[in-house]
């Protein structure tokens, strides 16, 4: 029988405890997924309401649409930033998995540079074009999503295929170009549809927790805001239960067994289920009332604690899959202890300064809207 | 080996330079034009001049358009590109500088957030205000390059790093600092040109030429006080590439300064002296000068760290310097985890060794196509030749791989081209001399050049002396393959060599050294004739 290659881990040591490294790759990537959630849930909500805000019958959809539109270039670029760090600890850690199937599907994995190119200039063009409500604003931004559709479907199947070397000699020998896509990995196309539907779960939640803060300002557009959202929150949550019961039954029983084996794993599944439970209750129950109470807020921080707990699951379940090729815990170490400081220093450092940037901005907001009030 | 070679219709070495070429380009831009925009609209607060403030608020959009989208997705297009076509090279620059990365995506992360509170706050923040943002933005714009550069110049200088394999002794190499400066330089001449592309049409129209010009003549004068410092820090072998051993380097060179030179007389001409000259056609010709600066300044700085993507460590064909003596021992068949065949006496072999050793920086075809430079090779010499291959000129890394495996890719390449037949008669003996020349003896040596000339050999020789010769080269030296060539082909050789080096010398004195590229070393060696030629 021909042994399955997969290519050595680096010589070099890793140069942080693999704790640390797992810990700042499940934090940014959960960051990462919440950004790219909002670009994609929100070009898709954005698209949805654009559409339909074009009949005078509907003009919160179209209030909605281009509230959006200003938003949706930010989103895509946290998503790239978020993204690219993400990528830096997914590699130090799986490198030897992640380059092998990035490079065997070298072509499409490529494709996705000027994919989110065009994508984002599309987004661009929205946010300039939107409230105009003419010409092809629409379809720029239908093919935006499109686009950011697309290209969640290669970083699926990059995802999964780097999870699965007894697939990849065969697979570089069929097209050693780099034109393959991991179709015959029958979770592919379940964990597609978990993710894209997730993105609107999530967005559905956040879109409530913004619209709460529209209630101050405009009531009854607020309140349209928090219900709408809450209605999508729970009806994509539901749908999100049964694209995940399928992706189980698609992944293969021994990693499906971990979720029951695997004490770790197990509670994480159970508490993500519980969280979503309370986050879709808590978001239902805080949107029905005539004026839309903090519950919404309570349940948005809920789907962020799901989102997280199932990035862990995610990791988890990774790790099942690779069990047989690589033991983190095995890999030589030689920690950079002072680099590791000063970036720790300069991160938060970072986020003291972006903090900073925005409470400027709130502040002359505030500022001008008592002047406002003043007048 | 480690890894399967992604198999394109380019080198992958080119795709990387595609990429990053544009990439450095708008993002040296993002450095430079940050600093513009934020000394820009302080001065036009200062003299309160609304035109010059109305230009900052048009050229913040443009700029964070750019470089946002553009400049930071192009960026990630680096990280994509490099882990298809290098991941060994990539691998190893991650484990030692992931938290020199981490530290440049927080200040990637500021910086992103700043450009777009500074490109949407012009009229909502206090001038105070919002200039903080923008000199925020040029900070962490700044430190970012900061950062990078470190890891850059380590590719080529990787200095103390390579005996204490320290972070800091990698990061701040010796070339960080004349780098660094030489960077900031080319931010500064690129801010300058990059302020013409929104150059008001009517009001301040001549206050922002002149004002983008100083900044671009600002950058130039710095920039080759810097690229000297820089050139006095680099290795000897880089140092002779770039003494103009080489055609391509030397073309670069020419590019580079020209680029340079082209783009100062326009900022002296059509931004100080005439602005009303700066129209669209003479922005856009400025443009391209700075692309083709930042294309030929890249392509040297890639150049002239051949054969290695990581000096010392990793080669540019993505080989491990550690890996090679267990593939020339073991073979590649018993060594690589993904060939596209196990049969090691097949055609399809010697195809797949050509992708895996070759394929970073040759295609068959194309730029660095190899068709052309096997062209009048046989199997027996091309694998003969394998086996020098790091003497070349210098740039390419040893052959990796066993005897059979030599043979096997020898056949590969001497398949790519018809063998020759020749019709030689007194017309056409020098042409076709000329030829066998440069398919057998070109790609090492000249008769009359710069590079390991052979004239100190042939100089008072007949041909008939020339071709009593052949058949002891491969005798005279372990660096020289054996001469198989067909007597016809020979005789012609002969005649062109004895005739090249019986014609006058040029005036110019030829330089006695040359880079050899050894393999496990970066001595640098005289270009010596062979023993017992003379």
């Amino acid at each position: 029988m021909q042994t399955i290659p997969v290519p050595h881990v680096d010589p070099l040591p890793l140069p942080g405890p693999v704790w640390l490294l797992t810990a700042l790759l499940l934090v940014v990537f959960t960051l990462h997924l919440a950004a790219m959630n909002s670009a994609l849930g929100g070009g898709i909500w954005a698209l949805w309401n654009y559409l339909r805000g074009r009949h005078s019958a509907h003009p919160y959809s179209r209030r909605l649409a281009n509230e959006l539109a200003t938003m949706l270039p930010a989103f895509l670029a946290f998503t790239v930033t978020l993204g690219v760090a993400a990528l830096l600890f997914v590699q130090v850690l799986f490198g030897n998995f992640l380059y092998t199937s990035s490079i065997l599907m070298g072509i499409l994995w490529l494709a996705v540079i000027p994919l989110v190119m065009v994508a984002y200039y599309g987004f661009y063009y929205f946010s300039f074009t939107a409230e105009q409500g003419k010409g092809i604003a629409g379809c720029v931004l239908a093919v935006s999503v499109c686009i950011l559709l697309g290209i969640a479907f290669i970083f699926v199947n990059n995802m999964t295929l780097m999870l699965s070397p007894g697939r990849w000699l065969a697979m570089y020998r069929a097209h050693p170009n780099g034109w393959n896509l991991n179709f015959n990995d029958h979770s592919v196309l379940p964990r597609y549809l978990h993710m894209v539907n997730g993105a609107m779960v999530l967005f559905s939640a956040i879109l409530a927790h913004l619209g709460m803060r529209k209630l101050k300002m405009d009531a009854d557009y607020g309140r349209w805001v928090v219900q709408r959202s809450a209605l999508a929150f729970a009806t994509h949550t539901g749908l999100q239960f049964l694209l995940g019961m399928w992706l189980l039954l698609a992944i293969p029983r021994e990693i499906a067994m971990v979720l029951l084996r695997d004490p770790l794993a197990g509670t994480v599944f159970g508490v993500a289920l519980l969280s979503v439970i309370a986050a879709m209750l808590l978001i239902l129950l805080g949107s029905l009332a005539e004026k839309p109470t903090a519950m919404v807020h309570a349940g948005f921080g809920m789907s962020l604690v799901t989102l997280f707990l199932m990035v862990c699951l995610r990791y988890l379940l990774r790790l099942a899959y690779l069990k047989p090729y690589i033991n983190l815990g095995a890999l030589a170490v030689r920690p950079q202890t002072g680099v590791i400081v000063l970036f720790l220093l300069l991160f938060v450092g970072g986020l003291a300064t972006v903090g900073y940037m925005l409470w400027l901005v709130a502040r002359s907001a505030k500022k001008r809207a008592s002047a406002v009030a003043a007048s | 080996m480690n890894y399967p070679h992604w198999q394109l219709a380019i080198p992958g070495g080119m795709l990387i330079a595609l990429v990053a070429v544009l990439h450095v380009f708008i993002s040296h831009f993002a450095v430079g034009g940050g600093f513009f925009l934020v000394v820009t609209e302080s001065l036009a607060r200062r003299q309160k001049d609304a035109a010059l403030l109305k230009y900052c608020r048009r050229h913040s959009v443009f700029f964070a358009l750019l470089t946002l989208v553009a400049g930071a997705i192009t960026g990630v297009g680096i990280w994509f590109t490099i882990g298809l076509v290098s991941p060994e090279a990539t691998s190893t620059l991650i484990h030692t500088f992931v938290w020199a990365w981490a530290i440049e995506w927080v200040f990637f992360f500021v910086e992103i957030a700043a450009a777009i509170i500074y490109a949407k706050t012009w009229e909502s923040l206090p001038a105070r205000d919002h200039q903080i943002v923008g000199w925020i933005y040029f900070i962490a714009a700044w430190m970012s390059l900061f950062v990078i550069n470190g890891i850059l110049t380590f590719m080529l200088t990787p200095g103390r790093w390579i005996e204490t394999q320290n972070f800091w002794d990698g990061i701040l190499n010796p070339t960080f600092w004349p780098s660094l400066v030489a960077r900031t330089a080319v931010s500064v001449i690129l801010a300058g040109i990059f302020g013409y592309i929104t150059l008001p049409r009517y009001e301040g129209r001549e206050k922002v030429a002149r004002w983008a010009a100083l900044w671009m003549i600002a950058g130039m004068l710095v920039l080759p006080l810097s690229l000297w410092w820089y050139f006095t820090r680099i290795p000897q072998f880089s140092q002779l590439y770039l003494n103009g051993v080489l055609i391509g380097v030397r073309h670069a060179v020419r590019g580079g300064v020209g680029f340079t030179l082209l783009a100062l007389v326009i900022a002296l001409l059509c931004g100080v002296w005439k602005p009303r000259w700066m129209r669209a056609p003479v922005v856009a010709l400025l443009v391209i000068c700075g692309l083709g600066m930042i294309g030929a300044g890249e392509y040297l700085r890639e150049f002239v760290r051949k054969p290695w993507v990581i000096n010392q460590v990793v080669y540019a064909n993505d080989l491990r310097a550690s890996q090679v003596e267990a593939l020339q021992t073991n073979g590649v068949i018993h060594t690589a985890n993904f060939l596209l065949t196990d049969d090691p006496a097949s055609a399809a072999y010697g195809e797949n060794l050509f992708h895996l050793q070759c394929g970073s920086c040759h295609a068959t075809g194309g730029y660095r196509g190899m068709k052309r430079r096997v062209d009048g090779w046989d199997a027996e010499f091309a694998a003969d030749i394998l086996q020098h291959i790091h003497m070349l000129r210098g740039t390419m890394p040893p052959y990796a791989g066993n005897e059979e495996d030599r043979k096997a890719l020898g056949r590969y390449l001497a398949g790519l081209n018809p063998a020759w037949q020749f019709n030689i008669t007194d017309g056409n003996r020098l042409e076709i001399g000329e030829k066998v020349f440069n398919s057998r003896c070109g790609h090492c040596h000249t008769v009359n050049g710069k590079f390991r000339p052979l004239r100190g050999v042939f100089e008072k020789q007949t041909p008939s002396q020339v071709q009593e010769m052949f058949p002891a080269l491969g005798m005279m030296s372990n660096n020289m393959p054996n001469f198989n060539a067909p007597d016809d082909q020979a005789q012609a050789l002969a005649y062109y060599i004895a005739h090249e080096a019986g014609k006058p010398l040029p005036q110019k004195p030829v330089p006695a050294e040359a880079p050899t590229g050894s393999p496990h070393s970066q001595l640098v060696r005289p270009a010596q004739p062979q023993p017992g030629v003379r």
